[in-house]
């Protein structure tokens, strides 16, 4: 009976007595009398109830009348109230308090706001005629109601389902009027989204049982459109054959008129050290280009999203290479660089989603850039994940291939903790090579992972092996540990590696 | 309320945690319980409520005691945007609301409905000593700030990693005693 009594009164009653309505007498009209309904005046103070029998007979005021509702609120805290004020024959006013237990009252015990009356609905984040009409008029359809919050969550759900890509959210604020409030619902639309996504971040922090330490750490500063990211590098040598510290500055701006234009520039400084068997192979092998002992690198790039899943990118690759072991000679690798990327996302249901990403990209040098070592480095790479629930299955391959003399950097490497894991690649092949092939097999469950990586770099004209390796470990997105086998070597010792990528 | 004003109260007092004997149950009282802070705190600002579970688990000894007897509750907190107040319902066959409270009020209330009969503490209830442990565990996990273009750093790896559960982030775990119910 208190329910329906409640949902009454807040049909047929503003809960803020302030809330100016023609039908309801103005201030200054006489209170013919004053009453409480809904309690028994006696569960009142003696003052309280005083105060109220007081109003009778003076001029209404509505601060006056608000300032006692609140009082029966502070003095019983289960109740709320809400005021009405009726106009009666002769110019008189009728004060009604009419009391409601919030225990009785689902909507008020799970949100205290519910008793307050929508005054208006409000999107943020998308126009609003991006949202299907049946969905406006549902949330338009709140105004001037009671706050129902399943009903809201309802909604956000609903217009999640209709816009996914955007996260929604909702508050509430308070209205213009005393009473009454405004429902935001907010998008913000996720990175997933966006025609061109930022770099990836090669963060990481890598042991290599047999290689050592790596640690590559990026910041990224900046929010939708633009960004910096300040890179530091120590003693990386999980990546390339060189092993490098020093410094990286990438900018990045996706709103160039459209956002499906994008631009980059990117500069390095990065002192070089190498390991005993890559300086040993260089000497025996003077085809290879001279190490260096510092790199400087520049690289401006323009991306176009041809769709929302094929990104196409030009520019160019700067490097001053400063001489090892004739320092201060300075070589310069220069070239043009082309790149073509797809990726793509399923997500069946909530449980079960597909990631799938291709990519070519070639390096070569050309007449104009100044570069002193003529080469063209090809690389194709396709990766595909599937996940559902706690089963994951990553498949993952490239493949490339360099033609002339191309600088160390840009040379194929496999032993590391993410290639060819169990091999070392400073006895694999200690200066890369100018051919490669791999591809890799993983299973996780719940982060336990078992994997199956093969592969072989070697330099065009020489004799080649398959290489396979083997293991198990946790793996997550961000973190692995992981126990290797290298498969068809002459020993068969274990490689641990351990990390974060972030 | 009345029962536990009129009651003689038997107090023992051990870090923020106190209990006391109101009438014939043991209600506890405390401080720096830390729920309504942070992100529940503006989760509430923004209109939106949050379920809290608690429970007060009776110990024989600390800290891993046979449980001797043990209460839950859920709560629903909210945060009236008119009157800047916090509003708390207690869930369950007969729900209990109160409004106008300040935060700390608001969490304080919280712990005096989670009472036990005196009877269920059996035997520790006349002359044995006792451990409480309140436990809290916010159920309605309030989002992640609203920066969906942010990106993955060294401290959000950080954060992922000492973060346990998502929804044990925001849980918590009292532990005093030990307490003695005099005659």
């Amino acid at each position: 009976m208190r329910t329906l009594f409640l949902i009454l009164l807040c049909l047929l009653v503003s809960p803020a007595p302030a809330r100016a309505q023609d039908t309801e007498p103005p201030d200054g009209t006489r209170v013919e009398s004053a009453e409480i309904s809904g309690i028994s005046g006696n569960e009142l103070s003696p003052g309280l109830r005083h105060d109220i029998d007081g109003l009778a007979g003076r001029p209404l005021a509505r601060p006056e009348v608000t300032q006692l509702a609140r009082r029966i609120e502070e003095e019983q805290p289960d109740v709320v109230v809400a005021v009405r004020i009726v106009a009666r024959p002769a110019d008189e006013a009728r004060v009604i308090f009419l009391v409601a237990r919030i225990s009785d009252d689902a909507g008020l015990g799970s949100n205290i706001n519910a008793r307050y009356t929508v005054e208006s609905v409000e999107i943020e984040g998308l126009k609003e005629h991006e949202i299907s009409a049946a969905l406006r008029d549902r949330l338009q359809a709140l105004v001037g109601t009671r706050l129902d919050p399943a009903a809201a969550d309802q909604l956000v759900e609903d217009l999640k389902a209709e816009r996914p890509g955007y996260d929604v959210t909702r508050r509430i604020e308070r209205g213009t009027r005393r009473g009454q409030i405004r429902v935001v619902f907010k998008f913000s639309e996720t990175e997933a989204l966006r025609w061109i996504p930022f770099a990836k971040s090669r963060s990481k922090f890598v042991y290599h049982s047999d290689e050592g330490w790596s640690g590559l750490h990026d910041i990224p500063i900046g929010r939708r459109d633009h960004r910096v990211t300040v890179g530091f590098a120590v003693d990386d040598n999980d990546t390339l054959v060189e092993e490098y510290s020093g410094v990286r500055l990438r900018f990045e701006t996706r709103d160039i008129g459209t956002e499906r234009v994008a631009a980059s520039l990117e500069a390095s400084w990065l002192n070089n050290t190498w390991r005993a068997p890559t300086l040993a192979a260089l000497e025996a092998n003077p085809l290879v280009p001279d190490p260096y002992r510092q790199r400087i690198t520049v690289e401006p790039s323009l991306t176009v999203a041809l769709t929302r899943h094929v990104r196409a990118s030009g520019g160019v690759s700067l490097s001053s290479l400063e001489s090892l072991h004739q320092s201060p000679d300075e070589q310069m690798a220069s070239a043009v660089t082309a790149s073509l990327a797809y990726s793509q996302r399923w997500d069946r249901d909530k449980h079960t989603q597909q990631t799938a990403e291709a990519g070519y990209e070639v390096r070569t040098s050309a007449d104009g850039l100044g570069s002193d070592l003529e080469y063209t480095r090809h690389l194709g790479r396709a990766r595909y994940e599937f996940t559902n629930r706690h089963n994951t299955i990553i498949a993952e391959a490239f493949g490339g291939g360099i033609t002339g003399q191309a600088p160390l950097f840009e040379r194929f490497t496999l032993g590391d903790s993410a290639t060819l894991r169990g091999w070392n690649k400073f006895e694999l092949a200690p200066i890369g090579g100018n051919r490669v092939f791999h591809q890799s097999l993983e299973y996780r469950f719940h982060g336990a992972a078992l994997f199956l990586d093969t592969g072989s770099v070697w330099d065009d004209g020489a004799s080649h092996k398959l290489r396979a390796s083997t293991g198990f470990g946790f793996h997550t997105e961000h973190v692995f540990l992981t126990v290797a086998f290298p498969l068809n070597a002459p020993g068969t010792d274990a490689a641990f590696m351990m990390g974060v990528r972030f | 309320m009345a029962l536990a004003c009129a009651a003689a109260p038997a107090i023992a007092d051990a870090q923020s945690l106190t209990v006391r004997a109101a009438g014939d149950m043991l209600q506890v009282r405390g401080t720096g319980l830390r729920l309504i802070e942070g992100v529940v705190a503006e989760h509430l600002k923004d209109g939106r409520s949050v379920r809290v579970d608690f429970e007060m688990t009776i110990l024989d000894k600390a800290p891993q005691g046979a449980a001797i007897t043990r209460n839950r509750q859920s709560f629903i907190l909210s945060f009236d945007l008119w009157e800047q107040r916090y509003a708390v319902t207690r869930a369950g066959a007969t729900p209990r609301s109160i409004s106008h409270l300040a935060a700390r009020d608001a969490e304080a209330w919280c712990l005096e409905n989670l009472s036990l009969p005196l009877a269920a503490l059996g035997r520790f209830a006349r002359d044995l000593p006792f451990w409480v442990r309140v436990e809290y565990r916010v159920q309605d996990e309030p989002p992640p700030a609203a920066d969906t273009d942010s990106p993955f750093t060294l401290r959000t790896l950080i954060e992922a990693l000492s973060r346990r559960r998502a929804d044990e982030a925001l849980a918590r775990t009292f532990e005093a005693g030990p307490f003695r119910i005099g005659n």
